[in-house]
């Protein structure tokens, strides 16, 4: 049984960029207060998502929908537990397992088979289980021969075939995708679908972040449209997707939602 | 706290986690090489050799006493600038498992403290050797010291690497400042030469954590006394230390995945 609730979850970060990485700007900033704090920490709060309610149960396929910087992978990661909320609150259960990035765990250097190891031992299975898993790993991607070669020599599909064989290996209670997934060819995203489809049937949840209409009304049931960090809409996929191309052609949903404030604020006197 | 407090055993009992993967930086670090990981240990003894020889006709010692004093303080030296240096690295060197995994973070300081234990290992194989060359009163049971004194040094480097790993992801020129201050301390502390040359002015080099902390593996091994405020140096230093750690962790743990 798995479960994700998301109650006014709000994440708001500050980039650090330039003299606001320095240590000695910092301790000038702070000594002497006054104007000097605003030339020595020039942080730039970014409210990458603002108030976010929704509620996913077993079964629920989720897409995220959204244009660049809508904060579809920033969402992801909260779902993931690598961000805190910096308000509100964030609920799940059920084991997790990411999908976000092919180079995670991937050492470059080391073989492909090593790193079905590594990354296993990443995703918190311990290397026992993993050298009991791997020949069935090493099956599903296909790979063959280039399994025993440092994965720097591998593509961008190869690397996919490698990483979603390994986060899958074990059907995750809930598993998180962001866009990248689409690298893959043809037959390997049908074998991926049916492995998906698998363990969606065994009560389980997806959330995937795409462009891919296609791929998003093949593997999805619900879908919710991110908009400047916030839910334009929530739905059918169909109803989303369609919902999608009107924020596109209008620049915003305001005829249909209330947008409110800008996504982006500039904070000057930062702690 | 109470989370922090989690991270820090959640992250220990992933032992089998670190342990592979400080194994697997060691092994990916000299894959492909004729001696594999013992390039550390020659590189090492090529080191002290050289200076042993020169270095004794330079202070005017004889190499029989100075050989021993140099390999342990080079060798206790090299660990404590390793934990410090790479320290400043904890997090930033791991920033795409910070951003794609859920890992307590402290699983990534223990693997660094960890692969410099690995590498202390490697080096130490010089010590019997060179005790073997030119042997020194040892007395065995004041040398089974050293034992409970490398766990307080691996524990000073756990919340070494925490704090330094913590303050370099928010402010990046912390790491080049550290290269640099540990340089300079390394000239400044009884390293290369017994801390009973400053004669009169012992007390810098009897005050100086650094020297406190390669004291208690050197002197034991050398026969000798240890100073009388080198344990307690190391002891406050690591309690100090690895509270000041912790606070700093507790009100920062959750803003660390923001800044790598």
């Amino acid at each position: 049984m798995s479960y994700i609730r998301l109650d006014n979850v709000s994440i708001e970060f500050p980039i650090y960029q330039g003299s606001s990485r320095s240590l000695k700007k910092a301790l000038i900033a702070t000594s002497t207060r006054g104007n000097l704090a605003r030339d020595g920490l020039d942080r730039v709060m970014v409210r990458a998502l603002s108030n976010l309610n929704f509620e996913l149960q077993s079964g629920d396929r989720l897409a995220l929908i959204g244009p660049n910087g809508a904060g579809k992978t920033t969402l992801l990661k909260t779902l993931a537990g690598i961000y805190e909320p910096t308000q509100g609150r964030f609920h799940s259960v059920g084991k997790v397992s990411s999908l976000l990035n092919t180079q995670v765990g991937l050492n470059t250097d080391a073989t492909g088979r090593e790193n079905i190891i590594l990354r296993g031992m990443f995703m918190g299975m311990h290397p026992k289980e993993m050298h009991r898993l791997a020949p069935e790993i090493a099956e599903f991607t296909e790979l063959g021969e280039y399994l025993d070669m440092p994965v720097r020599t591998y593509s961008a599909g190869m690397m996919v075939r490698l990483a979603f064989a390994i986060s899958t290996c074990v059907a995750p209670e809930i598993l998180l995708m962001d866009e990248w997934l689409s690298v893959g060819d043809a037959q390997f995203l049908e074998k991926a679908q049916r492995r998906i489809e698998g363990f969606v049937l065994g009560s389980n949840i997806l959330v995937l972040a795409s462009h891919s209409f296609d791929l998003v009304e093949q593997w999805c049931n619900r879908a919710i449209l991110l908009h400047h960090g916030k839910i334009a809409m929530m739905g059918t996929v169909k109803d989303v997707i369609a919902g999608y191309r009107e924020l596109i052609e209008y620049g915003s949903l305001e005829h249909r939602v209330e947008l409110g404030e800008p996504a982006m604020q500039h904070d000057a006197d930062a702690a | 706290m109470a989370l922090a407090w989690r991270d820090l055993v959640d992250g220990l009992r992933r032992s089998w986690l670190w342990t592979s993967l400080a194994q697997q930086d060691i092994k990916l670090r000299y894959r492909g090489s004729l001696l594999g990981p013992f390039w550390q240990t020659l590189t090492t003894a090529a080191m002290i050799t050289g200076m042993g020889v020169i270095y004794s006709h330079l202070f005017h010692t004889r190499t029989q006493d100075y050989l021993p004093l140099l390999t342990l303080g080079l060798i206790v030296w090299t660990f404590l600038s390793g934990l410090l240096t790479e320290g400043c690295n904890t997090f930033t060197s791991v920033q795409g498992i910070i951003q794609e995994i859920k890992l307590p973070f402290s699983v990534h300081a223990y693997r660094l403290v960890y692969r410099n234990i690995l590498i202390l290992a490697h080096n130490f194989i010089i010590v019997p050797i060179v005790l073997l060359i030119f042997p020194r009163p040892i007395v065995w049971w004041e040398a089974l010291s050293i034992v409970p004194a490398f766990a307080l040094i691996a524990i000073n480097g756990l919340w070494i690497s925490m704090l330094l790993g913590m303050i370099s992801a928010r402010f990046r020129d912390v790491p080049p400042i550290v290269l640099s201050a540990v340089q300079v301390v390394f000239f400044l502390t009884p390293v290369m030469w017994p801390v009973e040359a400053l004669g009169r002015n012992a007390w810098w080099g009897q005050f100086n954590p650094f020297f406190a902390a390669i004291d208690v593996i050197r002197a034991p091994l050398l026969g000798n006394p240890v100073q009388p405020y080198s344990w307690p140096i190391l002891l406050g230093v690591t309690i100090l230390g690895g509270g000041s750690a912790f606070l700093l962790f507790t009100q920062f743990r959750h803003r660390l995945a923001f800044w790598v």
